[in-house]
């Protein structure tokens, strides 16, 4: 074959070429060491040697352009080809994901304490937990709560064989914990607590509470609206507003009832309030002199509120569940979503 | 308590707001209205009752004062106008109280020549609209007027209380009396009844007997208007499980001072509904009288309370719309409070009226004006989060199980009645006893769950209870997987993950040895269950598989895996920093090795003669099969690790990793039965 035909093949393949495999292809077959132009060389040394050089110095020419050209075309369409290449790689990114086997999921209600807690210690409140069986004193009496009263109807308590009962708030914890501290103090108490009462949609006979309690020289009621709407603003990523209203608890004196206007409806009315446009939160109060007399605080001297909201109320405002007893199914359908 | 709209309406000089307006008023100011009702001609409002208030507002007028003070209203009360003839009430009936603690007051008035029948529409109206049955026109007369004022009456048949006297005494043990549905009662000693010289006429403060009930033949009546023992009407009233709408009443005091208003009132609207003619005068038992109390309110600790801002003339002008008298001295009230409000006893109970009055709403949120000591970490909380967030990525899903089990579950785990702590007053039979073990309630979810699901990871963070009164912490966990036989290892490696995140190193798991004497044991598996220990020998908790035999109970269908933890023990042990290890920067040299040991030949021994050649060359030994197939001799199985050699000074020679290799060889050949193979 001569130099020219060769050369120009050779230049029709570096043009064709679809990707820098075949870019590379060209380079060995025609400048490989055993290239076309190496077997071409190859055959010159039968010849004369005028013929030698002249045709020597072609080839070698063919083979510098050559080179340049195949150096050149993977320049320029090294771009080219990439997206050629991606082309093909097409994907359907519209098919499901794929995701590990299982997956491990928080139970909803420890994330919403664990939140409450992150929103309360932003305000100082220290986090203390206590035991789920309790005593009369403990759970009643030391919360002014006497025997043989009606105000005891208040809480339908499960009593034990042992003389115990399951605590029926997390007010106990308030008691226990200054008991054995001093005075200032800002505590939040989560936990488990027992009502005897049959299960609905509404109601559980276990569930959860986070109690809130805070006493020092000066802490008025005006305080504790601050505090609260500073932790559902947070709590609920959103302005919130409440409104207290009278209500009854032997352990605070005034005591109040704690709704939140509908973040549903926004205060319309709808069926998560009730058409109301408002939802019931919690019950509040300032804290009673009898029960600080009970830990052996001076009444005159101090002074707080105190605040027991329901967890899974939270839960369920939160997520938009509408059936407490979901909490409670251990149904990984339910768990799984959050 | 239901109240008639157009009833309060009566007791107010001004018309009422409507219905609506008039419930915001109330839910703000006084008492919750949950519900409106409209009914023909009226409107009923369910008000929510709480004890302090009961002792006044379980009645319209108690209310209707309420609506007085917020409306700036006066009342309007009802009337009395008797007509007594001549014959004297106290020639007609004596009354005996044996304890005055017992009752406080007893007051009676006679009615003569009743015509018993039925009561006019209006009175039955009135009733019906607050939910009570109209009878006659007699005892509707009283209910009627325990509605309006709240304090319950009742009426005997003058001619069936013999010996014409009423005594208040206790009842004798096991006294019995028919009531006046008949339904029959037996009385403890503790009991007040009212009685006549031959039995009881009634159950004191909760329901009248059928012996003096009044009926169509009755003549004459005997009025009773008595103030009972809150404690031991309260204390009857359970014991014999009757609550009626009296009882309620005296369970929450009420003012003995109404007695008298009461029984007039009554015997006025039996004159008129009747044409009974009322006797002269009241027999009136009652020898301590209530007074009305004064309480000294320092104007400040109202500011100081509520966090408001408020005048010591606007602080009046509140309680002179309560009607109570006040005096003003040296930024001190001195303020007197009428008997009917007993919740009022100390300056609290005050400053709470001046706040309601004033309006919750109207209290401005302020930050308090303290410094900000940082909150204390509560260690514990702190754990129980971390524990939480490294099973979930262990892929374990959290759940919240009930605080209790029943006989069943027991049984199944052998826990003696001595052992667990029994409820006295269960809510269902499923719930008899407090869980002394997270286990069984853990396995009652992974038998629903199966349903959906194939692979099942929970675990619970939570409280158990054993005899006599301990509650301990436990962190336990089921791993479930039908498709595979590999539950204990993922459990296994669920743990390891646990304790190394957690910090703690030196645990180590222990054969199962069970123990005769305690047959709890018998709910794991023989030989796939093992103790987890920590450091020298303290044993943290148990893994293993559930026999089968307490598994299927629970409709569980496939071997399932379970971990039982004690986190109080095992918070002692986890530790916070981390010990950093620097990476070395010479290369790391990687050999594998296979080698053929009997079945039951375990992979710790393998490993530890591996680690007995040690030196700080071998940076780690990793297990990657473990295979028992046909091509192998017969009970053998095959192990293949990958054993990687570093130095944390010098890149090794080939040489060196070659002789440490074959150190290890010549050790794992030393043992019978065990044969290295080569590549």
């Amino acid at each position: 074959m001569d130099l020219n035909s060769l050369k120009k093949k050779a230049q029709k393949e570096i043009e064709n070429a679809k990707d820098l495999k075949q870019l590379d292809e060209a380079y060995k077959k025609y400048l490989g060491k055993k290239g076309e132009l190496n077997k071409i060389l190859k055959t010159l040394k039968d010849l004369p040697i005028e013929e030698r050089k002249r045709i020597g110095k072609e080839a070698n020419k063919i083979k510098k352009e050559l080179k340049e050209r195949i150096k050149e075309t993977k320049k320029t369409k090294k771009e080219k080809f990439q997206k050629e290449r991606e082309e093909k790689e097409w994907i359907d990114i519209s098919a499901p994901g794929k995701i590990p086997a299982t997956k491990g999921h928080i139970h909803p209600i420890t994330q919403i304490g664990n939140k409450a807690e992150e929103v309360f210690r932003g305000l100082g409140f220290s986090l203390i937990q206590g035991p789920e069986m309790e005593d009369e004193w403990h759970n009643f009496d030391a919360l002014n709560i006497p025997k043989n009263h009606p105000a005891r109807d208040m809480w339908d308590t499960f009593y034990l064989e042992n003389g115990k009962l399951l605590r029926t708030h997390t007010s106990p914890v308030q008691i226990r914990y200054m008991e054995s501290n001093n005075p200032p103090l800002r505590i939040i108490v989560p936990g488990r607590v027992f009502r005897y009462e049959a299960t609905d949609a509404s109601h559980e006979f276990n569930f959860y509470q986070l109690e809130g309690l805070m006493v020092d020289k000066k802490v008025t009621a005006a305080n504790f609206r601050a505090i609260i709407e500073e932790f559902l603003d947070s709590f609920f990523e959103k302005d919130t507003k409440i409104r207290l209203r009278p209500s009854y608890f032997p352990f605070t004196e005034p005591s109040f009832e704690v709704d939140m206007r509908c973040i549903n409806c926004g205060g319309k009315g709808c069926s998560v309030c009730s058409q109301t446009g408002w939802l019931e939160l919690m019950g509040a109060g300032m804290v009673h002199p009898e029960v600080l007399k009970s830990v052996g605080y001076k009444p005159d001297k101090w002074q707080g509120f105190a605040f027991g909201i329901g967890l899974d109320r939270l839960a369920m405002l939160k997520y938009n569940i509408n059936d407490i007893r979901l909490f409670y199914s251990s149904d990984l359908r339910f768990l799984s979503q959050f | 308590m239901k109240f008639s709209y157009s009833w309060l309406n009566e007791f107010l000089k001004k018309d009422l707001p409507n219905p609506k307006k008039l419930s915001d008023l109330i839910t703000k100011h006084v008492l919750e209205v949950e519900e409106i009702e409209k009914i023909e001609g009226d409107y009923i409002l369910d008000i929510d009752v709480l004890p302090n208030r009961a002792s006044d507002c379980l009645s319209h007028i108690g209310l209707a004062r309420e609506c007085s003070v917020l409306l700036e209203d006066k009342l309007n009360l009802p009337e009395i106008k008797l007509k007594e003839i001549k014959e004297e009430t106290k020639d007609l009936i004596e009354v005996e109280i044996k304890k005055k603690e017992d009752c406080r007051r007893y007051t009676t008035r006679v009615v003569k020549d009743v015509e018993v029948g039925e009561s006019p529409k209006w009175v039955k109206k009135k009733l019906e609209k607050c939910g009570v049955q109209p009878i006659n026109n007699i005892v509707d007369a009283t209910n009627l007027v325990m509605l309006e004022m709240g304090q319950p009456l009742h009426a005997f048949d003058l001619e069936k209380v013999k010996g014409n006297k009423i005594k208040v005494r206790k009842a004798k043990a096991n006294e019995k009396v028919t009531t006046l549905d008949g339904e029959n009662f037996e009385l403890n000693n503790k009991s007040v009844v009212i009685s006549d010289k031959e039995g009881i006429l009634a159950i004191a403060g909760i329901k009248g007997g059928k012996k003096a009930e009044i009926t169509n033949k009755t003549k004459n009546i005997v009025l009773e208007s008595a103030n009972f023992d809150p404690v031991s009407v309260r204390k009857t009233s359970q014991a014999i499980n009757l609550r009626t709408e009296a009882s309620t009443r005296f369970e929450n005091k009420i003012d003995p001072n109404l007695t008298g208003k009461a029984v007039d009132r009554a015997a006025y609207l039996i004159q008129k509904v009747s044409n009974g003619k009322v006797t002269k005068g009241r027999v009136d038992n009652y020898e301590e009288k209530r007074k009305p109390k004064k309480i000294i309110l320092k104007a400040q600790s109202i500011r100081d309370l509520l966090g408001i801002e408020i005048e010591n003339k606007e602080i009046k002008k509140i309680f002179l719309k309560f009607g109570f008298k006040i005096e003003e001295k040296e930024n001190k009230f001195e303020i007197e409070i009428p008997t009917y409000r007993l919740d009022l006893s100390i300056p609290q109970d005050l400053i709470e009226e001046v706040g309601r009055i004033y309006g919750y709403e109207n209290i401005e949120p302020k930050l308090p004006e303290v410094c900000l000591i940082p909150p204390e970490r509560n260690i514990n909380f702190f754990w129980e989060t971390q524990i939480r967030k490294i099973l979930k990525n262990a892929q374990l899903s959290e759940v919240y199980t009930p605080s209790f089990v029943d006989k069943k579950d027991l049984a199944l785990f052998n826990y003696k009645e001595k052992e667990v702590i029994e409820v006295s007053n269960p809510i269902s039979k499923e719930n008899t006893h407090l869980r002394p073990s997270l286990i069984p309630n853990l396995l009652k979810t992974a038998g629903e769950n199966q349903k959906n699901f194939n692979t099942i990871k929970l675990f619970e963070l939570g409280k158990i209870f054993l005899t006599p009164d301990k509650e301990k912490e436990m962190l336990t966990g089921i791993i479930y997987n039908s498709k595979k036989d590999d539950s204990f290892y993922t459990g296994k490696g669920t743990i390891d993950f646990l304790f190394e995140k957690l910090g703690i190193t030196d645990i180590w798991y222990d054969e199962f040895k069970p123990t005769s004497e305690d047959n709890k044991d018998n709910i794991w598996h023989l030989h796939r269950s093992a103790e987890i220990k920590v450091k020298d020998g303290k044993e943290l908790g148990f893994l293993g598989e559930i026999s089968t035999n307490i598994s299927e109970k629970y409709g569980i269908k496939e071997r399932i895996v379970c971990f039982n933890l004690n986190f109080e023990k095992l918070k002692k042990f986890i530790i916070e920093e981390k010990e950093y290890r620097p990476l070395s920067k010479y290369p790391s040299a990687v050999r594998d090795l296979a080698i053929l040991v009997p079945k039951r030949a375990k992979v710790e021994e393998v490993l530890n003669t591996i680690n007995s050649i040690k030196g700080d060359l071998i940076r780690d030994v990793d297990l990657f099969d473990i295979y028992q197939g046909d091509e192998l001799p017969n009970q053998k199985k095959n192990l293949a690790f990958h054993i990687i050699y570093q130095s944390p000074n010098k890149t090794l020679t080939s040489k060196e990793v070659e002789g440490l290799h074959n150190k290890i060889i010549e050790a794992l050949e030393n043992k019978p039965n065990w044969e290295v193979r080569k590549f």
